[in-house]
Formats: structure tokens, C-alpha cells, sequence
């Protein structure tokens, strides 16, 4: 058979429509039928990407999840830490056990030499199921720790009341409370695994815990240790499209493109999460 | 005989330029002289090959004309990608202003629209220019149409988007005889391999480039290609083939002779280091004799610059701490002198074997 110019048309026009339709129906899919988790999140916990001289014509409009995960001894070194969310981080849970269960091999690790340090850090990040957390345990802890760690600043500048350096660390703990009573994420990733229904039998709550997919790798060894830790790196799906009926309640250009946050319109957003784990924004709202 | 593409009727007629050059200067030294009964018949032959085939494919017929043309293509090359990036640019600065259905019909109204255009422009166009900037639009409508799809529904990013895209690609490159897309669907293809042998080993699949080795099946697979598919109707697309394969093959083996650390090899670094510099080195050794035995230029040229570049880094590596500036610039002219009278007695044994041949 010589191929011929209408075959090219038709091959092309084919894949197009295929390619097409596989992406289409698989949304669908995903939307069908009840939603694998419904989370209310406000502008705490959902954030619009910076928008840097590159992005700046963009017209549309995605929110990112603000995802945090809660490492209690990092608390004492970095207060600040707080602060910020889906940067990554270290969390207690994900230890060498965890990390097994995920496909990493942790064998290398015990051993002292630098061929198998080299061996057990050379792994790359995984793709895994994590769970996350909106308001919830994790979130309450967190706050327990910003308020112990006021207590504790408060009860160093009591026993030296002229120190400065103290005060500032009292001022420091005192915005940090702040922020983290009304302004940081109450979205953690608090677990992680391989078997999606494994993990919705653990968390059976789907207005609390949504599982998302997302990357975990190996922590460095510390020189002097041989404590294996994950470090979760990433959500696969960090940010979420706003809808063109939904876009005006997440305020203007300016407020919407304010890096401190602290102006924001507050709003909150009922984001869905289907059944191949994709989330959505369902409704909107200002508050 | 008839040629079947541009390229071909484009050689054809060069070989005819260069005959009648050639025929004048023997002629004129007395060699050779054909009667003008000879000649008439030669020249009417050869002027309604140029007249065909300047109406079936619109061939540069003079050195002028040949002239305008490599203005002509470097013009369509620099429009093409400037015309992808502005329809790529258009979407993004406009929807936001409409609802997901909306921004659905026009992504797949323009991914269709332009790949039937093309087809149109195709008919129409006998130089290949317009259908080279009209495909190129095509193929980046259609990558815009399914990256914009995953952002405007929150897909989950995968490397099977790659596959779809390399087949449009090669598709248009087949179709049109367009080397700019060939090269297109083969990073597309490159990149796939890549990341679906990365996940062999449980990795994230966006991670593959940080283990050079992913890269190696898909040089194989690239440079083999063109013996198990025939080519001879599409010139030049062998070469990028071959090209891409030892790319992706010497790449990656001159970051490895340099970042052991990244391998999957579980050795000393310095071991696996040394193991990929010997590698790199007869590789591109081995590519240089390949292609001086097969007559494929272009694999010899990117075998010796390979070469070249192993050995200087190695050059590098050693000397470049331990002596004074110059020393190591007159090795480097030294080694430079050098591989000159080998590929000099190189050339010199290749047509040795080709008279030989010839007799």
C-alpha cells in the first residue's frame, strides 16, 4: 500500500482526535461521581504563584496548594519555619520504616562508608500518595508549639529583662504566633504511601484528608548519623486552575499579586479531588 | 529519470550545473569533443529535466537563485519558531478571559485548523517555505492544545504526553520532508525513552535527566533506525538520525567522564569517571572509523568533535594546574598538529581504497 497524502490526513486528523479525547475522558473521569475528598480551603491555605516579569502576561489564573509538613525538633532551631509552606520538609513520621514501605532502599545507610552514603543518596525522588490534613490535628500541634515556644521566649526575657536580643526574640515569637493562628496553612502532609484505599481506610474523614500524589525523596545523612529520613518534595499537582466564573472573587490584580499576603481578600474555595486524585475548584466565595 | 522530492531535483540539477561546467573545460582543453548533434541532444535533455523540474518543485536553476534560496530557508527556520512562539504567546495572554469551554474550542480549533491548513499550503506550495512555517505552527498548536488542557483541568504531568507529540511531529517531517520537525519529534522521542526507562528504576519520571545513562536505549534505538528503515526517499533524514543517536550516546558519557557521582554504576567515583573517558574515547573512535567506512560525513565530523572534546578535557584535567599557560597551549596546537597528519593518512588510505575499488 503507498501511503499517501489523504492517509497523512487522516492519520494526523486521528491522532489529534485521540490525543484529545484520552485527555478529555479522563477528566471526566476523574469529575465523575462523588469526589474522593472536598476540602474548604481559604486564602491561608491556597496562594497565586508569584508573578515575575516572564508570567507577567498570563492572563489566567492558579491557585497553589500551601502545603506545609510539621517537624517538632526544627521548631526550636527555626521559628521561622512556620512561616512559609510548600517548600518541602522532613517530617517525623517519614522515617526508615515509611521510607521502606515507599521503595526506598535504606540498607546503605547503616553502613559508615562513603561508597555506601554515596549509594543510599544517589536514590531519586519517588512518586507516592500523600495525605493531606486541613485543619486538624497536625495543625493544632503546630499552634501548641508556637505558643510553647512565646512561653519559652517570654520566660528567657523574664529572668534577663535588659537583654535586647531577647526582646526581639519575644517580638519574633509574638508574630509568629500570629501568623500561625490566622495566617499560615492548615494544610500538612501528614502521611504518605503506595495504596490509595490503604490510605482512605486510615483517613477515612474525606472533608479533612485529601490524597494527593506527589514526590519523596531521601534526606541527606547527617555526617555523624545514620538516621534515615524522607523529605517530602513536592505535590504532581501544586497548583489549581480558577475557573473564569469564579475569578472575580479572588480579588484584584494588586491583591491577587501581593507577595505579603497580609491584604488579601479573604475568600474561601471548595476544592475537589476526583477520582484519579486531580483536584478542582467547585465553588468560591468571598468571605 | 524523475526525481520524487525537492531534494532530489534540487541534487539533479546541481549535477547538471556542474557537467556542463565541467564539459565547457574539457572541451576548451580538448579532452573531449562531442558532435553537435552530441551536444544538441545533451543540452535539449538536460533543459527539459531543469524545466520539469522547476515546475514540479520550483528548484534553484542558478547559483543566484541557489543564493536567494539559503536566505529563503533561514528566513522560513527563524518564522517558523517565531510563529510558534507567538501563537503560544496569544493563548496565554488571552485565556484567562474565557470560560474552560471556550478555551477547549479554540485550542481544538486551532490544533485542527492549522494541521488542515497545512495540508492546504502543502498543495499549493511548491517551494516548501510556507508549508515548513505553517507546519511548525501546527506542531506547536498542538503541544500548546494538550500542555493547556493538563493546566486548564489540573492534570496530573506525565511523559506520555511526549509520545502523541513525537508522532504529529514525525508525522508533518514525513509528510512535508521537514527536517526542522524530524529533529523536533526525535527530542520528543529522545526525552520519552529517557524518562520511561528512568522510571524503571522507580524514579519520578521529570527526574530522568539526573542519571545520564537513561539516555543510552534511545541513542541506540535513534541511530539504528535509519538501517531498519529506509530513508533514501528523505534526504538528509538518515544523517539527523544518526546525529541525534551519537548526541545522545556522547552527551551524556561527557557529563559521566566528569560526574561519576551520577551514575547508576555502584563503583568509586574516580573509577566510573575513567571508565566513561575510555568509553567516551572509543566511541567516538569507533564513530570515526564507522563513518569513514560507510561514507557518512556526518557521523565522522561528530565523532571527531566528541573525540576532540574528550581529549581536551582530559588535557585539562591533567595540565592545566600543573603548567605554565603556554606549555598547555602548545600541547593542545601539538595535539591539534597531530590529528591532522593522522586524518591526514586517513584520507589518504580512503582513497587508496577507493581507487583500488574503482580499478
Amino acid at each position: 500500500m503507498n501511503w499517501s497524502r489523504t492517509h497523512t490526513l487522516i492519520a494526523g486528523l486521528g491522532l489529534l482526535a485521540l490525543t484529545n479525547a484520552v485527555a478529555l475522558l479522563g477528566v471526566a473521569y476523574n469529575r465523575s461521581g462523588e469526589p474522593e475528598a472536598t476540602l474548604r480551603l481559604t486564602q491561608r491555605d491556597l496562594r497565586t504563584p508569584y508573578q515575575w516579569r516572564g508570567n507577567r502576561e498570563n492572563s489566567g489564573l492558579a491557585l497553589s496548594l500551601i502545603w506545609r509538613v510539621l517537624n517538632e525538633q526544627s521548631t526550636e532551631t527555626q521559628p521561622y519555619s512556620w512561616r512559609y509552606g510548600g517548600t518541602g520538609g522532613t517530617p517525623p513520621w517519614l522515617d526508615k520504616a515509611k521510607m521502606e514501605t515507599l521503595g526506598f532502599d535504606t540498607s546503605a545507610a547503616a553502613a559508615y562508608s562513603d561508597r555506601s552514603r554515596t549509594r543510599y543518596e544517589k536514590q531519586l525522588p519517588r512518586d507516592v500518595l500523600l495525605v493531606l490534613e486541613l485543619d486538624g490535628p497536625t495543625y493544632q500541634r503546630s499552634l501548641e508549639l508556637a505558643t510553647q515556644y512565646v512561653a519559652r521566649e517570654e520566660a528567657k526575657l523574664a529572668s534577663s529583662p535588659g537583654d535586647q536580643n531577647l526582646g526581639k526574640r519575644v517580638k519574633n515569637a509574638h508574630e509568629a504566633l500570629e501568623s500561625e493562628t490566622s495566617r499560615n496553612s492548615r494544610l500538612f502532609v501528614v502521611d504518605a504511601g503506595l495504596d490509595a484505599a490503604a490510605l482512605r481506610a486510615k483517613y477515612p474523614d474525606a472533608g479533612r484528608y485529601a490524597i494527593v500524589r506527589g514526590q519523596v525523596r531521601l534526606e541527606s545523612l547527617d555526617r555523624n548519623s545514620e538516621k534515615v529520613r524522607g523529605y517530602v518534595s513536592g505535590l504532581s499537582v501544586g497548583s489549581i486552575n480558577v475557573p473564569f466564573a469564579l475569578r472575580d472573587v479572588f480579588g484584584s490584580a494588586e491583591q491577587v499579586n501581593d507577595i505579603d499576603q497580609r491584604n488579601r481578600a479573604p475568600f474561601e474555595a471548595t476544592v475537589a479531588f476526583g477520582k484519579r486524585l486531580e483536584p478542582w475548584i467547585t465553588e468560591a466565595a468571598k468571605k | 529519470m524523475s526525481a520524487s522530492s525537492r531534494t532530489e531535483a534540487q541534487q539533479r540539477a546541481d549535477e547538471i550545473r556542474v557537467f556542463q561546467k565541467e564539459l565547457d573545460r574539457l572541451e576548451r582543453e580538448g579532452v573531449l569533443t562531442l558532435s553537435d548533434d552530441q551536444r544538441r541532444a545533451v543540452a535539449e535533455h538536460q533543459r527539459s529535466l531543469l524545466a520539469q523540474y522547476a515546475q514540479a518543485f520550483d528548484i534553484d536553476r542558478d547559483t543566484q537563485s541557489r543564493q536567494l534560496s539559503i536566505g529563503m530557508r533561514v528566513a522560513s527556520f527563524l518564522g517558523a519558531l517565531a510563529l510558534a512562539a507567538s501563537v503560544f504567546f496569544l493563548f496565554y495572554q488571552f485565556w484567562g478571559l474565557f470560560p474552560a469551554t471556550a478555551q477547549v474550542g479554540i485550542l481544538l480549533a486551532a490544533a485542527f485548523g492549522i494541521f488542515g491548513a497545512t495540508f492546504v499550503i502543502q498543495g499549493r506550495d511548491a517551494t516548501g517555505y510556507f508549508t515548513k512555517l505553517a507546519a511548525m505552527v501546527a506542531f506547536a498548536c498542538f503541544v500548546l492544545n494538550i500542555a493547556m488542557l493538563g493546566q486548564i483541568f489540573n492534570i496530573t504531568p506525565s511523559d506520555k504526553a511526549l509520545l502523541p507529540w513525537a508522532a504529529f511531529a514525525l508525522l508533518l517531517a514525513y509528510t512535508c520532508d521537514l527536517r526542522l520537525l524530524l529533529a523536533a519529534g526525535i527530542l520528543c522521542l529522545i526525552a520519552f525513552i529517557s524518562a520511561r526507562t528512568g522510571t524503571w528504576s522507580g524514579m519520578y519520571w521529570l527526574h530522568f535527566g539526573e542519571r545520564p545513562e537513561n539516555f543510552f536505549p534511545a541513542a541506540i534505538a535513534l541511530f539504528f533506525v535509519p538501517q531498519i528503515l529506509d530513508h533514501r526517499r528523505f534526504q538528509g533524514f538518515a544523517a539527523i538520525y544518526r546525529v541525534f543517536g551519537l548526541l545522545t550516546l556522547f552527551l551524556p558519557m561527557l557529563v559521566l567522564a566528569n560526574w561519576g557521582q551520577i551514575s547508576y554504576l555502584d563503583f568509586d567515583r574516580t573509577l566510573i569517571q575513567g571508565f566513561y573517558q575510555v568509553l567516551g574515547f572509543v566511541g567516538s573512535a569507533a564513530a570515526i572509523w564507522l563513518g569513514t567506512r560507510r561514507h557518512w560525513p556526518e557521523v565522522v565530523n561528530t565523532g571527531l568533535t566528541f573525540f576532540v572534546i574528550f581529549l581536551y578535557t582530559k588535557f585539562f584535567d591533567w595540565w592545566w594546574d600543573i603548567m605554565p599557560k603556554y606549555l598547555f597551549f602548545l600541547v593542545i596546537g601539538l595535539s591539534a598538529v597531530l590529528l591532522l597528519f593522522v586524518f591526514k593518512r586517513l584520507r589518504a588510505g580512503g582513497f587508496k581504497a577507493a581507487g583500488e575499488a574503482s580499478a
